[in-house]
């Protein structure tokens, strides 16, 4: 009874010593770190560097297998590579976080002017009796319209900012600006303080 | 009749017009919306500077809204 305890002993240190030199509990480890990084950078990442966000996410999911088909060696590597990496594109998302927001912030600053100053000159083209040189009715209600939509477009750009879509925030913006800055030449309004052609 | 910068300081999209010889308000109105009629929107703009309508002087700035 007391040597076949001790076979039994024996087996459980030798299956332990095994998985302890194959590398399985490091990788595991590992691989829990690399999880957290990847889960930690995935917010911002994800929206403002997606193709980094993916491939890094595409080194998880291959480290993972390696892990699963035994593989520790790899999983490993892997694991600890994918760590670093995330901190990278966590670096690349703020970077493109900040220029985002200075060009969101630059924005909002100008462009409720240019609205402001479109509205103020449709309000009064509005009440004109005659169109001046260079615009007619058609081109009047086209500038009206297109207000109308740029004015949704702002809001939009602003919704979007506030739930932290930067990228999709500053596409709208800029859509907003080249639709007021095309009035402005459509009403033959000078933009951003430059004069116009002579008439 | 031609447009001009802003005045120092000035960055808006506001459009600005520098007075020529023998403008009236009503002639920049005119020019500007069609309609000689409107000139009170340019003299409300600029009721800063401007204060009586009759009575801009040449190489004035003016603010057309």
């Amino acid at each position: 009874m007391l040597k076949r305890s001790w076979k039994y002993a024996m087996a459980l240190f030798c299956a332990a010593a095994l998985a302890c030199n194959s590398g399985k509990a490091p990788a595991e480890a590992a691989m829990k770190l690399a999880e957290e990084a990847v889960n930690s950078a995935r917010g911002e990442a994800e929206k403002l560097v997606p193709d980094d966000f993916k491939s890094l996410s595409d080194e998880l999911a291959a480290a993972r297998e390696a892990l699963g088909k035994g593989d520790y060696k790899a999983a490993l590597a892997s694991a600890q590579s994918i760590q670093q990496k995330a901190n990278d594109v966590m670096a690349k998302a703020k970077a493109k976080k900040d220029e985002l927001t200075q060009s969101w912030n630059q924005m909002s600053e100008s462009l409720p002017k240019m609205v402001d100053a479109i509205k103020s000159r449709v309000d009064i083209l509005s009440q004109s009796k005659k169109l001046p040189a260079g615009l007619d009715a058609a081109k009047l209600t086209a500038a009206k319209d297109g207000l109308a939509s740029a004015t949704t477009t702002w809001g939009e750009a602003q919704e979007a900012f506030k739930a932290g879509n930067w990228t999709d925030a500053i596409a709208k913006a800029t859509a907003v600006k080249d639709k007021a800055t095309e009035i402005m030449g459509a009403l033959g309004m000078q933009a951003g303080g430059a004069p116009a052609p002579a008439k | 009749m031609a447009d001009d910068k802003p005045p120092q300081g000035q960055s808006d999209f506001t459009q600005w017009h520098e007075v020529k010889s023998g403008e009236t308000l009503s002639k920049i109105a005119q020019h500007y919306y069609g309609d000689a009629s409107l000139y009170p929107k340019i003299f409300e703009a600029n009721r800063d500077t401007v204060k009586d309508p009759n009575m801009i002087r040449v190489g004035q700035k003016l603010r057309i809204p």
